[in-house]
């Protein structure tokens, strides 16, 4: 009996297992294809929940494309985006819908970036832009009637190619009880290289540092202008043809400016005895028929400071009886912008020599003062600094400018018969970058036996 | 040869011959060498390593107070900023970075 229950058990133990495999085996074979089975089909709930999806997705769709058709004609392109009529039903639609108007966002700045190039390429819009400046100004001088004056420099220009530039600046002002209309720039420039650019036409003076970068009443400290450099003994532009670039070395860089242009007139008839052996720097139809050489280098060897030479030679006088002017300048400008100086510090100066060869003016005495010669050299210039505290926290303070002049021009031996220095001090507020409002107060000093005028001088100005 | 050099030196004078000639030619040489289009920043540039903000200082500041990069539009920069190139001399590395600079509006 033992025997035989041991058997049995043996029996129940071995096939047991064995039964169970066969059991379980195709029980959990079975399992996994119920399971494999499901994915094959969608039961209803999930079949509605995709098409609940599919519907909110294509409605999506349509709302990004009639938001695409309606950027696509929208009159400017600051104009609102359309929002898409998605409604926000839960959580999920929330997101979808933050991301739908990211996308919105991203496909606005594509096309207007697209608008710009488009609307870029189109001649004399955007590649075309009016700057200049406007001036309104008051000033009393002594043994003058005091008066109020304004100009307005209107300073266009057009960029034609990456290479091809054009300006023109016209100067509209009060003389003589008349509006003047003057023809500033015209020129045309064309960069040959990266270092080189030609222009031609009428351009302001490169041998003149003043003139070029610093006369524009926005960028000039004082209400007036030094004397000798300006209206003095240089012309204001020229006209012909320039060669111009600059030329870094290492850490720093030389200017150059060369070049050809109509030669100033020598004055030998005047009623004004005081203006024969002057030079007539409104020589436009170049009587005399001399041809202008000159250039300018400047040499930048940190940013805060540059220093240049400029010359220009010419003959001056009648074809016949020519002879040689030569016109020097030497500039200094130093800007610096330090904490430590608490503000902006400005410092120029700038000097010129101009000589006229020997000339006999009036040498049969027809005109009644002759037969006159000088010695025909003038020299002058001035030396100016300026200090603006940018660095304070007060924002009154810090836009004022405390200026200094010294001027003078030197020709006491010439038909003007005196030397005049003056001492200029000024008091200015900048509005803005580029609008100030100038106070200024000059004293003036003239031997030779002339009369000094003092002069209070008011001047606002305004750059665009 | 030398005839003619003589009689152009004494037609421009000296001093301007010595400036045409010379700052034509170093720069002509200069500008072949580099042979790109404008625009483009040489390999031997001054300053490869200032930001167009600090170019944008250093140069505009030398002439006039500077101007905020919103007082213009891009567009207006190009126009604006060729002009500064003629006008105060900037290298094409200043000019590209300082416009880059002024075009994203600061």
């Amino acid at each position: 009996m033992n025997r035989s229950y041991f058997s049995f058990l043996n029996r129940i133990i071995v096939c047991g297992p064995t039964a169970l495999a066969f059991i379980v085996i195709p029980l959990s074979v079975s399992a996994q294809d119920v399971n494999s089975t499901s994915s094959d089909y969608v039961s209803r709930a999930e079949y509605d929940k995709l098409k609940a999806e599919h519907e909110a997705m294509k409605q999506e769709l349509e709302a990004l494309k009639a938001t695409v058709r309606q950027m696509a004609t929208a009159p400017s392109p600051g104009a609102a985006p359309a929002q898409p009529a998605v409604p926000a039903e839960g959580p999920s639609e929330n997101k979808q819908v933050v991301t739908t108007t990211s996308t919105v966002d991203e496909l606005r700045q594509e096309v207007d970036a697209l608008k710009l190039q488009i609307k870029e390429t189109f001649p004399g819009t955007t590649k075309f832009l009016l700057a200049g400046y406007g001036t309104a100004a008051f000033t009393a001088r002594s043994g003058e009637d005091p008066f109020f004056d304004a100009a307005f420099n209107a300073l266009f220009l057009w960029k034609l190619t990456d290479r091809l530039f054009f300006e023109g600046e016209m100067e509209l002002e009060f003389e003589d009880e008349a509006t003047d209309l003057n023809l500033e720039v015209a020129q045309a420039s064309y960069l040959l290289n990266d270092y080189m650019t030609i222009g031609l036409g009428r351009f302001l003076n490169p041998m003149n540092f003043f003139v070029e970068r610093q006369h524009m009443n926005w960028v000039n400290k004082l209400p007036d202008k030094p004397l000798a450099v300006y209206d003095g003994i240089f012309p204001e532009s020229e006209m012909g043809a320039q060669l111009r670039g600059v030329i870094p070395i290492g850490p720093t860089k030389l200017e150059y400016a060369a070049f050809v242009a109509n030669a100033p007139g020598l004055i030998t008839e005047s009623d004004d005895v005081s203006e024969i052996g002057m030079l007539d720097f409104d020589n436009d139809a170049n009587f005399g028929g001399h041809v202008a050489v000159g250039g300018h280098v400047g040499f930048i060897p940190i940013p805060e400071v540059e220093v240049g030479y400029g010359i220009q030679r010419s003959k001056v006088g009648p074809r016949d009886q020519a002879v040689e002017n030569i016109l020097q300048s030497v500039d200094v400008n130093y800007v610096r912008d330090a904490t430590w100086l608490k503000g902006l510090i400005n410092l120029r100066a700038e000097w010129g020599w101009s000589h006229v060869d020997h000339f006999v003016y009036d040498a049969d005495g027809s005109q009644g003062f002759g037969p006159l010669s000088f010695n025909n050299n003038r020299n002058g210039g001035y030396a100016q600094i300026a200090y603006r505290p940018t660095h304070l926290d007060n924002d009154i303070v810090r836009n004022l400018e405390g200026v200094f002049r010294y001027d003078r021009i030197n020709q006491m031996h010439t038909p003007v018969g005196f030397d005049e220095q003056r001492w200029t001090f000024g008091l200015n507020y900048w509005v803005t970058p580029s609008a100030v409002l100038k106070l200024a107060y000059e004293v003036d000093d003239k031997n030779g036996g002339a009369r000094d005028q003092n002069a209070f001088m008011m001047q606002a100005a305004v750059g665009f | 040869m030398t005839k003619i050099l003589t009689r152009i030196c004494k037609w421009i004078g000296v001093p301007g011959a010595i400036i045409v000639v010379s700052c034509g030619g170093l720069t002509w040489l200069i500008g072949c060498a580099s042979n790109k289009p404008s625009g483009e920043v040489s390999a031997g540039a001054a300053h490869p390593e200032k930001s167009g903000a600090q170019l944008w200082a250093e140069n505009c500041v030398r002439c006039h107070n500077i101007r905020s990069p919103g007082s213009l539009s891009p567009a207006q920069w190009e126009v604006a900023m060729m002009h500064m190139r003629v006008r105060a001399n900037l290298t094409p590395e200043e000019h590209k970075k300082i416009l880059e600079f002024l075009k994203s509006g600061g």
